[in-house]
C-alpha cells in the first residue's frame, strides 16, 4: 500500500506535540454518552466487546465443566439461580439450551462483531483513509447504543419463562417451531428483540462505513490504494447491509407466529419450518464472512508491517474478498443438507460452497508470499497473525469437508461442525482480534504493552484452544451430536480432554488482563510509529493516541507511490 | 492549528439524541414483550417507548434541518446523505425480499399436509380473495399518480416555482392518505382473516409492512410540505425533499411487485369478493 | 443357524451368538439382539468414523478418507511454508526485505490448483449424493418415523400398520428421564446407556427400506452414524430416503436437531434382522401382518393385546423369559 508515512511525517509530528494541549475534549458524560467521535465510539465498542467476550467465555466455561463427564452435574444449580424449580429435571436440561443459545448469540453478535467492525473498524477505517471522522458521527453513536440495548434485551431472557424452563433455549439459530410453539413465554421474544436492536445498529453502521469509505478518502487515496483492512470493512459492510434485513424479516415472522396468530412456520396452518431456515441462513452464511473478513484485513496489515514488504498481490487480495462476499450469498443451504433438500439443490449447494475455497486460498497463499523474502520481526501481532493463518486453514478445510452434501449427512449437527466453526471463529476471528489488539493497543491507549506477556498469552492460548477444539473433530466423526448436555460413556475421553484445554486457555486470558493492567500502570509511552519501517499506513503518522480530531488538514497521498 | 478545520466534512458536537432514541427503542421492545405476554405495564410501556422514540427522532431530524440552515451541509456532506439514503433503501429492499420469499414459498409450494391449505393456492380455507382489478387496481393507479405528482413538485422546486412545489406535495400527500384509507377499508372488508393460514399471514404481513412504509413516506412528505411553507429548500439544495421523493418511489415500486404477484398472480382464477 | 450366521458377519462374541441362537425364528417370537461392542456405536476414545454398514456408508467413508488426506496435506503444506518462512526470512537470516509484490504465474497457479483439487473432490461427491437419492423400488418395505418431544414412533404400514413407541432407557444414578421406563443394563441385550431404548426400530437386513420421516411437534432429526443416515423430521413435511442395512446387528443413533429440553435423551436404536426373524418380530404385534396376510399369531396376540412387544419396562425382571418365549 501507499507509503505515505514519510511523506506526511513532518506535518503530524508537529501536530502531535502541540495538538494535545488545546484540544477541547468534552466533559465525561458528554464524551462517553453523547459521543460523536469515531475513536471514542470505537473504544466503547472494544470495552463492550471485551465485557461480552468475558461473559460468553464464562458461559462456555460452565458448558465445558458440565461436559467434562457424562451425566448432569451443574445445570441444576444454574437453573435454580435463574429461578427454576430445582426438582423439575426438564427445566434443568432446558438450562443447557439456554447456555448454548446465550453463548452463541453473545459471541457472534456482541463480541466478534462489535470488536472487529465496531471497535477496530471505527478506530482505523477513517484514519487509514485520511478522514477526520465517520460520515455520520451521530448515527455512529446510535449504532453502538443499539448494540448495548440488544445485549440488555438478551440478558433479560434467562430470567423469564421460555417454555420448558427459564430462558430462551432455541440455539443461536432460533429454528421454528421450537422457537415458536415450542417455547411459550417471554424469553424468546426478548431474544428476538435483541436481534432486532443489534441488527438495526449494524445496518446503520454498515451505511456509515460504506458512505465513509466511498466519500471521505483523502486526496490521492484511490480505491485501489486503500489499505486492505479498509477493503475488508467495505465488503463486510455490504454483506451486513444486504443480509441483516432478511434476518429482520425472518425473526419478525417468528414474532408474529408466536404472538399474533400467523402461520409462517406453523405446519398446521400450511407454514413451513424449512422456510425459516432458508431465511436464517441466507443471512447466516454471509454472517460468518462478516465475522472473518475484517480479520483478514487486520492480518494483511500485520503481515505486511512485520515482513517490511508491501502486501503480495494487492488487487488479488482485495478482489478475493469481494468474491468471497458475492459467492457467500449463494451457498446458504449447505447448513440444511439434512432437511430433505431435493437432489439437485443439494448438488448445486455442494459445488457452489466449495468454490469459496478458491478465493480464500488466494488470501492464504498471498499472505505467505508476502512473508516470503521478507525480513520478519516476530513481534506479538505477527505471532498471532501467523497463528491465525494456520488455525484458519485448519478450520477452513474442514468446512470444505462439510460442504460435500453426501459427507455432511454423517457430520451435520455433530461436534465435527462445532470443531469447524470454532477453528474459524474462536481460533480464527478471535486470534485475528488479539493480533489486531496487540498491533493497535499502544496506538489507541498511548501505552506500550509487554511484548513478553503478549507472547506468553499467545502460546498458552494456542495450546489451550487446540486442546479444546481439535478433539471435537474426533467426537464428531464418532457421531456425538451437538447441543447435548450429556453423552454416552464412549465420548468421555475427548470431552474431558477438551475441558482440560479450557483451563489452559483460561490461564492465557489471565495473562492478557495482566498485560493490559501492566500497560496502563507501568507501560512505556508509545511513540507515533512503534513498529518501525514496515508500518506504512496513515495511523502511524499520527501520535499515540491520535489527537482528538485528526486530519484537520487532510493528508495528501502521493500519486507516485505504488503498492 | 488544532481546532482549525480545513475540510468540508461535518464534525459534530456531542449529542444526546442517539442515546435517547436508543432508550426509546429499548423501552418500546421491552414494552412489547410485556404487552404480548399480558404482563404488568404491557398497556402503557410500549406507548411510552414509542413516544420517547418519536420525540427523540423529531429532535434528531430537527437538528439536521437546522444544521442544513447553518450551512453545515457542504456539497460533500450532501453527497454523504445521498449515499446514506440509497443504502438505506437498499436495505429496505432486502427486508421486503424476506416477505416475498415467504409469499412465493407458500404460493408455489402450497402444503399438502395442512388441511387448511390442501395443496392449493389460495389455500382451501380461503373462500374468496380480493378482486385485484377493483380497489387494488385503483390503489395502483393512485400510487402511480402520486409518483408523477412528486416529480411535478420536484421539477417545480428545481425551477423555482414554489407554488408548483406546494401543489405537487399537497397532491402527493393526499394521494398517499387516500391510498392508506383504501387499504384500511380493504383490510376491514377482506373476505379472509389475518391468522390461521399462510394466505392471511403472507398477505397481511407483506401488504401491511408496505402500508407502514406508505405512512412513513407520507409523514416525510408532510414534513417537506411544512418546510416548503416555511421557505426551506432552494433550487440547488433540497436533499430533504429528494430523500422523501426517493423513498416514495421505492414504496411505489414495492407496491407494483405486490400488486402483480400477490394480488393478480396470487389469486388468479379464484373466487373474488 | 441364523444366529451363527449373524455372529459370523458382524464378528460377534460367543455370548452374542448364544443370545441370538437361543431364539429360533418361530412365528411371533422375538428376543432383542445383543449388540456387539464397538459396532453401530461410538468406541471409547475413538478418533474416526464409525464402521459403516450400508453401501452409501462405505462410499461416504471412502470419500471422507480421501478428503482427510487432501485436507491433511493442505494443512501440512501451509504449516511447512510457515516454518520455512520463520527459518529463512526472519530478521537475522534475511536483514534486507525484498520488494517483490507480484508474480502472475504464481498467482495463476494458486488459483488453478485449488480449482483442480476441488473438481477432483466434486466428482465423487456429487456421485455420492446421486446414489443416496436413488428412490427405493416400488416393492420396498415402508417404515414411517415420527419424531416427538422426546421419543420416536415407528409405524409399519406394510405390516398391518402397527406402531412402536421408542423411549430411551433411564440411566442408573441419574434423575429419571422417562417415567415408567426401566433402567439400562437390566436386560442381557441392553446396549450402552444414553443410546439404548425400550423398543427398537426393527428392520429387515439386506434389502432397501423406504423411510418416511416427519415430526409431531418441533423439528427432530433421525440419525444413525454407522448407517450414514441423517434426515430431519420436520412437522408438515414427509422426508423420504432409502435405508439399506447390509448385515444384521444393532445400530445406534441420536436425535440430531435441537428439539427442546430432552433433545439429548431421545436416541435411536435400529435392529436389523434377517427377513425371517423380522417377520417373526412383526407377528409379535397385535395386528401384525406379513405380505398383507394375517398369519396365526397364537398366544402372543392374546398375551399382549394392545401393547406390541414392549420391552415392558414396568414389568418385573423375571418377565424377560416370557418375552423370549
Ligand atoms: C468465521 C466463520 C466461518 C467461516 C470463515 C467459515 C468458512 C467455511 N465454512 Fe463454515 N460455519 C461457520 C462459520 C464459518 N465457516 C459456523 C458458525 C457454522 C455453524 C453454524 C451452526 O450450525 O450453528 C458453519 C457451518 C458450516 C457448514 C454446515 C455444517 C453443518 O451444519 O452440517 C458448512 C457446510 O458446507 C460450512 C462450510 C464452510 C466452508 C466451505 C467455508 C470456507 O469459506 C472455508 C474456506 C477456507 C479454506 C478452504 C482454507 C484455506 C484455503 C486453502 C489453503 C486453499 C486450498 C484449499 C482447498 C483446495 C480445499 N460451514
Ligand atoms: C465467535 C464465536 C465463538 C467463540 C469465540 C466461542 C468460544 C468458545 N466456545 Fe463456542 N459456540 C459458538 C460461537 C463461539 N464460541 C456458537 C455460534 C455455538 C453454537 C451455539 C448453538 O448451538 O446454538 C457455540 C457452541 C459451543 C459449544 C457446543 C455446545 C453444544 O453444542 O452443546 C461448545 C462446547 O464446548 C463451545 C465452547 C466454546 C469454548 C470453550 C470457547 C472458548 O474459546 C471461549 C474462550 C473465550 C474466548 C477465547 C473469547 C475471549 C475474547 C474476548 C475476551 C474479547 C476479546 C476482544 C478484543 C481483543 C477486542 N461453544
Ligand atoms: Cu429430538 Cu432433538
Ligand atoms: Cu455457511
Amino acid at each position: 500500500m501507499a507509503t505515505t508515512a514519510d511523506h506526511f511525517q513532518a506535518h503530524t509530528e508537529d501536530h502531535g506535540h502541540h495538538g494535545h494541549d488545546h484540544e477541547h475534549k468534552p466533559a465525561f458524560f458528554a464524551r462517553w454518552f453523547m459521543s460523536t467521535n469515531h475513536k471514542d465510539i470505537g473504544t466503547m465498542y472494544l470495552i463492550f466487546a471485551i465485557f461480552a467476550g468475558v461473559v460468553g467465555g464464562a458461559i462456555s466455561g460452565i458448558m465445558r465443566a458440565e461436559l467434562a463427564q457424562p451425566g448432569i452435574q451443574y445445570l441444576g444449580f444454574f437453573a435454580k439461580m435463574v429461578g427454576d424449580n430445582p426438582t423439575d429435571f426438564n427445566a434443568t436440561l432446558h438450562m443447557w439450551n439456554v447456555l448454548i443459545t446465550a453463548h452463541g448469540l453473545i459471541m457472534v453478535f456482541f463480541m466478534v462483531m462489535p470488536a472487529i467492525i465496531g471497535g477496530f473498524g471505527n478506530w482505523f477505517v477513517p484514519i487509514m483513509i485520511g478522514a477526520p471522522d465517520m460520515a455520520f458521527p451521530r448515527m455512529n453513536n446510535i449504532s453502538f447504543w443499539l448494540t448495548v440495548a440488544g445485549f440488555c434485551s438478551l440478558m433479560c431472557s434467562p430470567f423469564v419463562p421460555g417454555g420448558t424452563g427459564m430462558g430462551a433455549g432455541t440455539g443461536w439459530t432460533v429454528y421454528a417451531p421450537l422457537s415458536t410453539s415450542g417455547s411459550v413465554g417471554p424469553a424468546v421474544d426478548f431474544g428476538i428483540f435483541a436481534l432486532h436492536l443489534a441488527g438495526a445498529g449494524s445496518i446503520m453502521g454498515a451505511i456509515n462505513f460504506i458512505t465513509t469509505i466511498f466519500n471521505m478518502r483523502a486526496p490521492g487515496m484511490t480505491i485501489h490504494k486503500m489499505p486492505l483492512f479498509v477493503w475488508s470493512v467495505l465488503v463486510t459492510a455490504f454483506l451486513l447491509l444486504l443480509a441483516l434485513p432478511v434476518l429482520a424479516a425472518a425473526i419478525t415472522m417468528l414474532l408474529t407466529d408466536r404472538n399474533f396468530g400467523t402461520t409462517f412456520f406453523d405446519a398446521s396452518g400450511g407454514g413451513d419450518p424449512v422456510l425459516y431456515q432458508h431465511l436464517f441462513w441466507f443471512f447466516g452464511h454471509p454472517e460468518v464472512y462478516i465475522m472473518i473478513l475484517p480479520g483478514f484485513g487486520i492480518i494483511s496489515q500485520i503481515v505486511s508491517t512485520f515482513s517490511k514488504k508491501p502486501v503480495f498481490g494487492y488487487l488479488g487480495m482485495a478482489y478475493a474478498m469481494v468474491a468471497i462476499g458475492v459467492v457467500g450469498f449463494i451457498v446458504w443451504a449447505h447448513h440444511m443438507y439434512a432437511t430433505g433438500l431435493s437432489v439437485n439443490t443439494k448438488m448445486y449447494f455442494t459445488a457452489a460452497t466449495m468454490v469459496i475455497a478458491v478465493p480464500t486460498g488466494v488470501k492464504i497463499f498471498s499472505w505467505i508470499a508476502t512473508m516470503w523474502g521478507g525480513s520478519i520481526e516476530f513481534k506479538s501481532p505477527m505471532v498471532w497473525a501467523i497463528g491465525f493463518i494456520f488455525l484458519f486453514t485448519v478450520g477452513g478445510v474442514t468446512g470444505v469437508v462439510l460442504a460435500n452434501g453426501g459427507v455432511d449427512d454423517v457430520l451435520h449437527d455433530t461436534y465435527y461442525v462445532v470443531a469447524h466453526f470454532h477453528y474459524v471463529l474462536s481460533l480464527g476471528a478471535v486470534t485475528a482480534l488479539f493480533a489486531g489488539f496487540y498491533y493497535w493497543f499502544p496506538k489507541m491507549s498511548g501505552r506500550m504493552h509487554s511484548e513478553f506477556l503478549a507472547h506468553v498469552h499467545f502460546w498458552i492460548f494456542f495450546v489451550g484452544v487446540n486442546m479444546i477444539f481439535f478433539p471435537m473433530h474426533f467426537l464428531g466423526l464418532q457421531g456425538m451430536p451437538r447441543r447435548y448436555p450429556d453423552y454416552a460413556e464412549a465420548f468421555t475421553y475427548w470431552n474431558h480432554f477438551a475441558t482440560v484445554g479450557y483451563m489452559v486457555m483460561s490461564a492465557s486470558m489471565v495473562v492478557w488482563f495482566v498485560n493490559i493492567i501492566y500497560a496502563f500502570t507501568a507501560g512505556k509511552k508509545a511513540p507515533a510509529n512503534y513498529w518501525g519501517e514496515g508500518a506504512t499506513t496513515l495511523e502511524w503518522t499520527l501520535s499515540s493516541p491520535p489527537p482528538y480530531h485528526q486530519f484537520e488538514t487532510l493528508p495528501v497521498i502521493d500519486e507516485t507511490v505504488h503498492h | 492549528m488544532a481546532g482549525t478545520k480545513n475540510h468540508d466534512y461535518h464534525i459534530l458536537p456531542p449529542d444526546i439524541a442517539p442515546l435517547a432514541t436508543t432508550l426509546g427503542a429499548f423501552t418500546f421492545t421491552t414494552g412489547m414483550v410485556l404487552f404480548m405476554h399480558k404482563m404488568p405495564g404491557g398497556a402503557f410501556v410500549p406507548w411510552l417507548g414509542m413516544a420517547l422514540l418519536l420525540a427523540s427522532m423529531f429532535m434528531w431530524f430537527s437538528k439536521i434541518v437546522n444544521e442544513g440552515h447553518a450551512g453545515d451541509h457542504t456539497p460533500v456532506v450532501q453527497l454523504h446523505q445521498r449515499y446514506g439514503m440509497i443504502l438505506f433503501i437498499a436495505s429496505e429492499v432486502m427486508f421486503f425480499v424476506g416477505w416475498f420469499w415467504a409469499f412465493f414459498d407458500f404460493s408455489l409450494f402450497p402444503s399438502k399436509l395442512a388441511e387448511v391449505v390442501g395443496g392449493q393456492w389460495p389455500p382451501k380455507a380461503i373462500e374468496a380473495v380480493m378482486d385485484p382489478f377493483a380497489l387494488p387496481l385503483l390503489n395502483t393507479l393512485i400510487l402511480l399518480c402520486s409518483g408523477t405528482t412528486v416529480t411535478w413538485a420536484h421539477h417545480s422546486l428545481i425551477h423555482g416555482d414554489r407554488d408548483g412545489l406546494k401543489k405537487g406535495l399537497w397532491a402527493t400527500i393526499l394521494l398517499g392518505v387516500f391510498f392508506s384509507f383504501i387499504q384500511g377499508y380493504e383490510y376491514l372488508h377482506a373476505p379472509f382473516g389475518f391468522g390461521g393460514n399462510t394466505y392471511g399471514s403472507a398477505f397481511y404481513m407483506a401488504t401491511g409492512f408496505h402500508g407502514f412504509h406508505v405512512i412513513v413516506g407520507t409523514i416525510m412528505l408532510i414534513v417537506c410540505l411544512v418546510r416548503a411553507y416555511k421557505g426551506d429548500f432552494t433550487p440547488r439544495q433540497h436533499f430533504g425533499f429528494e430523500a422523501a421523493a426517493w423513498y416514495w418511489h421505492f414504496v411505489d415500486v414495492v407496491w407494483l411487485f405486490l400488486f402483480v404477484s400477490v394480488y393478480v398472480w396470487g389469486g388468479w382464477g379464484y373466487a373474488t369478493h | 443357524m441364523t444366529g451363527a450366521f449373524v455372529a459370523l458377519v458382524v464378528g460377534a462374541t460367543p455370548a452374542f451368538a448364544q443370545a441370538t441362537a437361543a431364539a429360533a425364528p418361530a412365528a411371533g417370537s422375538y428376543t432383542p439382539m445383543k449388540p456387539t461392542p464397538g459396532i453401530g456405536m461410538p468406541v471409547d476414545g475413538g478418533i474416526g468414523l464409525q464402521k459403516q454398514f450400508s453401501p452409501t456408508g462405505e462410499y461416504g467413508a471412502w470419500l471422507h478418507h480421501g478428503l482427510l488426506w487432501i485436507i491433511g496435506l493442505i494443512c501440512l503444506f501451509v504449516l511447512a511454508l510457515l516454518v520455512i518462512i520463520a527459518v529463512r526470512f526472519n530478521r537475522r537470516a534475511n536483514p534486507v526485505a525484498s520488494k517483490t509484490s507480484h508474480n502472475t504465474a504464481l498467482e495463476v497457479a494458486w488459483t488453478l490448483l485449488p480449482v483442480l483439487v476441488l473438481i477432483a473432490i466434486a466428482v465423487p461427491s456429487i456421485d455420492l449424493i446421486a446414489k443416496q437419492y436413488k428412490p427405493a423400488p416400488e416393492s420396498a418395505l415402508t417404515i414411517k418415523i415420527t419424531g416427538n418431544q422426546w421419543f420416536w414412533t415407528y409405524g409399519y404400514p406394510d405390516n398391518g400398520d402397527f406402531e412402536v413407541i421408542s423411549n430411551m432407557l433411564n440411566i442408573p444414578g441419574q434423575p429419571t428421564i422417562n417415567n415408567g421406563i426401566r433402567e439400562v443394563g437390566t436386560r442381557p441385550w441392553d446396549g450402552p446407556s444414553h443410546l439404548e431404548v425400550d423398543n427398537r426400530m426393527v428392520v429387515p437386513a439386506g434389502e432397501p427400506i423406504r423411510l418416511q420421516i416427519t415430526a409431531a411437534d418441533v423439528i427432530h432429526s433421525f440419525a444413525v452414524p454407522s448407517l450414514w443416515f441423517k434426515l430431519d423430521a420436520v412437522p408438515g413435511r414427509i422426508n423420504e430416503r432409502v435405508l439399506f442395512v447390509e448385515k444384521p446387528g444393532v445400530y445406534y443413533g441420536q436425535c440430531s436437531e435441537l428439539c427442546g429440553a430432552k433433545h439429548g435423551y431421545m436416541p435411536i436404536a435400529v435392529e436389523a434382522l434377517p427377513r425371517d426373524k423380522y417377520n417373526a418380530w412383526v407377528l409379535t404385534h397385535a395386528g401384525g401382518l406379513i405380505d398383507g396376510k394375517k398369519k396365526p399369531v397364537a398366544a402372543t396376540a392374546a398375551a399382549a393385546p394392545a401393547a406390541p412387544a414392549t420391552d415392558a419396562s414396568a414389568a418385573p425382571a423375571g418377565e424377560a423369559s416370557a418375552e423370549a418365549e
